[in-house]
């Protein structure tokens, strides 16, 4: 059994079908790109996975034991973690403040819980320190970094508390080669660790060097579970599309 | 010359957010303020109109401390003056009509404040009603309400005991005072220090980031309701002891005065930022200016104009922080 | 001594002297403190009128504040104690009700300042329970105010006359405005037994509401014969809905304070008549008699000043004394 496995997850808004039946594992240091068109449901998928939204069918068990009466709190708490696409930082607050939104450490002074400060500092400084990230500094509100920094501060707050699962939604997406090598290095780096990773991504030549497998999502079916030692570009967009006009397409992905 | 100078300044910026929570230029503004108007009157000065000010500005001051917390959290709270009407009036009709002993007829005032609060979250939070319609309801409800219950008169003669928060000096200083310094301090820990304060901003900055981070926005939102119903009725218990009976005409436009307070004192109007220090300031700014005009005799309505501008201008220079600090 | 020396020291205890003596009358007079509720109401204006004469013409110092409006309670009471920093020797104040001045007015009693009650917005019975003992509170008698409004409205309309009548009342709870609206309606029982009063609402000192409150009255009765307004502001309102139904002229309209805007529409033959206040009395008899008092004379605990009727006629024929009083 994987580590993360999902079965049949189904979900609709409305009248308006989004997951049909989805299938998915992960397994602890596997790197599972999940590929698919806009709409395709990736991001609706994710968002099962995390708690934010429910599945109307099918199960989620992590390490065995099923996950779906969990918080979004609790399933941080047991090891999901996700570097959204937009960050979902607060931007008015400084750096150690959002690596530890929602689990800041606490000092009990006369029986009541105050907020640790001091030692928030130091373990975001020493997260940020291991992550290599060159930040301003630690004490400014993250609003007035660069994007590349901010997504530093956002991989911090998803790496800080031993995560098992990191799902990351478009992390290249904006950044420069540079950078963009970097975060690909920082997956293998987890792979090694084996955290298992699921990786979010349209850039199919970052998706194509950095994963053990793709699945691929087509209107809210799992149309491919590719093993990407053996897979092609071309294979993969035509999973993608879903068959029509695919050289065309191929072509086009190739070049970026 | 200028380098060194423009960064030092910066560095007293910075030290006086982080470790006091308040913005230096609010602190300064006070000081200027109130050394013009001891120069201006001969009778600012004095033990006893400070103790004035401060009694003027302990109502205001318990609502703009509501204000503050809802305002952190990217809400609002139009209804904080009629509530405190409301709660001032249930109080003093449960112990004038009810004979209902002192601590009841506190726990009354203090609960319909927070009953009002709850209606107010529950909508908002349940049926995704935005927080201005609702609290805009809440303001006519509550007034409504509160003159039924009185039948539009004021309810006198509350207990001794009562009164005596309201009228008593203890060490020559107003009960309404040590009551207002009293929460001011508690809710100033409570949100710069705690875990609950920090969570509060976070949803007013991003209520994405809070809602990924597990924080369960809705249930804080409510909380956050139900205090600032709490701190209105408060309020209410303060002014009803001071005059000895519940106005069912009490506080009428103060929900715009304590948010005023609140944003001269730093707080952001969209949410994300806050601090009580820096409302009390800013609440001590507007009762410095009107106790000073007061001394000077002054017309009120200059008085209104003096402390529109003195929004405006803090907001100025809140906003002037705000773009230099973040990027475009 | 020198010359010099003796006029320098004849100088000096001259200049002395004169000193003693101003200080002396300045403590004498000491400064007068005249809190109002809101200037913006002419009959509040008016009343301050009053107030500044009286003292002007008596040569005592005075200072006058109001705040923005007359629901401003907190407010009122924090100007209130802010004024009792000057160390007045009498406050003269028009309360906003009858307990929102009260600390301040325990205060200024235990600091032996003499309390005038302006118009009577204070409630003997909560000064009493309250140990505030104030110097005397006048006004005008509301009820009778009320009774001569009823008195001109049958005199109009014939004592046998029937048919509807509407009363709109004051701010919900307020002493004076109550006062008015039952002064009226009792007398108008006693003289005309056939007319009804169909709706006595309140209409808050509010010439808006005061107007749609008259509307929706029309609409129900379109018959009305008369309408009562417990204050001029509201009985203007009511005047413009009535001419507005094309009924000017069949209604009887009054209202009560007699202040400018009033006179302005009866003279122009809208208002049909107003029972004048003279706030402008009231101020400038209030200032005389607190002075009496501070110097040591009796002066009555309740003093009434009469009111008067405007109509068309009395202000065309200019002769009733009490005209130079109405502002």
């Amino acid at each position: 059994m994987s580590f993360l496995e999902l079965n049949g997850i189904t979900k609709s808004f409305g009248p308006v079908g989004v997951l049909h039946g989805v299938n998915l594992t992960v397994g602890q240091g596997e790197v599972v790109g999940l590929v698919g068109d806009n709409g395709a449901g990736k991001s609706t998928l994710m968002k099962i996975v995390t708690g934010m939204y429910t599945a109307d069918e099918g199960t989620i068990t992590l390490d065995g034991a099923s996950i779906l009466h969990n918080s979004p709190g609790e399933r941080r708490n047991l090891g999901i973690e996700m570097i959204y696409q937009d960050l979902a930082l607060a931007r008015q607050q400084d750096v150690a403040s959002n690596i530890f939104l929602g689990r800041e450490p606490v000092r009990k002074v006369l029986g009541m819980s105050f907020v640790d400060r001091a030692t928030m500092k130091r373990d975001a400084q020493t997260m940020i320190d291991r992550l290599g990230a060159r930040l301003p500094a630690i004490n400014r509100p993250v609003g007035s970094f660069s994007g590349g920094q901010q997504q530093s501060v956002a991989i911090a707050r998803a790496l800080t508390f031993g995560p098992k699962i990191v799902i990351m939604d478009e992390p290249t997406a904006a950044l420069a080669v540079r950078e963009v090598q970097s975060v690909l290095d920082l997956i293998r780096q987890l792979k090694d660790e084996g955290i298992g990773v699921i990786l979010i991504s349209h850039r199919l030549n970052d998706v194509l060097s950095v994963t053990d497998r793709i699945a691929v999502l087509h209107q809210g079916r799992v149309s491919a579970n590719l093993t990407t030692s053996e897979t092609t570009m071309t294979d993969v967009v035509s999973a993608i599309v879903g068959g029509a006009d695919m050289a065309e397409a191929a072509a086009h992905e190739s070049r970026g | 010359m200028p380098m060194t100078d423009e960064r030092l300044w910066t560095r007293v910026q910075s030290f006086s957010i982080d470790q006091l929570h308040i913005r230096i230029e609010s602190l300064i503004v006070l000081i200027l303020l109130g050394a013009l108007m001891a120069f201006l009157s001969p009778f600012f000065l004095s033990v006893s109109n400070f103790m004035n000010i401060l009694l003027a500005t302990s109502t205001i001051g318990v609502l703009a401390i509501a204000a503050t917390f809802v305002l952190s959290s990217g809400g609002l709270d139009l209804s904080l003056g009629s509530v405190l009407g409301l709660s001032g009036v249930v109080g003093a009709a449960v112990a004038v009509k009810l004979n209902a002993p002192m601590p009841i007829a506190v726990a009354a005032t203090i609960g319909a404040g927070a009953a009002a609060g709850l209606v107010n979250g529950l909508i908002i939070t349940r049926a995704f009603v935005p927080a201005f319609i609702v609290t805009l309801g809440m303001l006519g409800v509550a007034r409504g309400l509160a003159l039924v219950i009185s039948d539009g008169r004021v309810i006198y003669g509350l207990p001794d005991a009562m009164v005596y928060l309201g009228q008593g000096r203890p060490l020559g200083i107003p009960m309404p005072v040590i009551i207002f310094v009293v929460t001011a301090v508690a809710m100033h820990v409570l949100l710069a220090y705690t875990r609950y304060g920090r969570h509060t901003l976070a949803i007013g900055d991003s209520e994405n980031a809070a809602r990924t981070s597990g924080i369960n926005v809705d249930r804080h939102r409510l909380s956050l309701y139900v205090l600032s119903g709490a701190l209105a009725g408060l309020g209410g218990l303060l002014f009803a002891t001071r005059i000895n009976s519940g106005d069912p005409t009490a506080g009428i436009t103060y929900e715009l005065t304590a948010i005023t307070a609140a944003i001269i004192g730093g707080t952001n109007l969209f949410g994300g930022r806050g601090s009580i220090l820096g409302t009390m300031i800013g609440a001590l700014i507007m009762g410095v200016l009107q106790n000073g005009l007061n001394l000077l005799a002054v017309q009120s309505y200059y008085q209104q104009m003096a402390i529109g501008a003195v929004l405006v201008f803090a907001v100025f220079i809140d906003q002037w922080h705000v773009r230099k600090e973040s990027r475009v | 001594m020198t010359i010099s020396t003796k006029m320098t020291t004849v100088g000096a205890a001259a200049i002395a002297a004169v000193l003693a003596a101003g200080a002396a009358n300045a403590q004498d007079e000491g400064e007068y403190g005249i809190l109002m509720k809101t200037l913006a109401n002419p009959f509040w204006g008016a009343m301050g009128e009053g107030v500044e004469d009286g003292a002007e013409e008596a040569g005592l110092d005075y200072f006058i504040q109001a705040v923005e409006s007359d629901q401003a309670a907190e407010n009122q009471l924090n100007v209130c104690n802010t004024m009792l920093q000057r160390e007045p020797v009498a406050m003269i104040t028009a309360a906003i009700n009858s307990t929102n001045l009260l600390p301040c007015l325990s205060q200024a009693e235990e600091a032996g300042i003499a309390i005038v009650d302006l118009d009577g917005n204070l409630d003997p019975e909560i000064l009493a329970a309250e140990n505030i003992d104030i110097t005397f509170s006048i006004g005008s008698d509301n009820v009778q105010a009320g009774a001569q409004g009823a008195e001109y409205m049958v005199e109009q309309l014939g004592s046998d006359a029937t048919g509807s009548i509407l009363v709109i009342e004051g701010l919900a709870g307020n002493v004076t405005g109550e006062q008015r609206a039952q002064g009226f309606a009792d007398r108008l029982g006693e003289l005309a037994p056939g007319l009804e009063i169909v709706a006595s609402l309140p209409g808050d000192w509010d010439r808006g509401k005061a107007a749609n409150i008259t509307n929706d009255i029309l609409t129900r009765n379109p018959n009305l014969l008369g309408i009562f307004a417990a204050n001029d502001g509201m009985a203007l309102g009511a005047v413009e809905s009535v001419f507005g139904a094309n009924k000017g002229g069949d209604v009887v309209v009054i209202g009560v304070d007699g202040n400018s805007d009033a006179v302005q529409s009866i003279q122009d033959g809208r208002l049909t008549a107003s029972v004048a206040q003279l706030p402008y009395l009231v101020g400038k008899l209030a200032v005389e008699n607190v002075q009496a008092s501070i110097a040591g004379e009796d002066v009555p605990d309740r003093i009434t000043v009469p009111t008067l009727v405007l109509t068309q006629e009395v202000l065309e024929a200019g002769e009733e004394p009490m005209l130079e009083f109405v502002k």
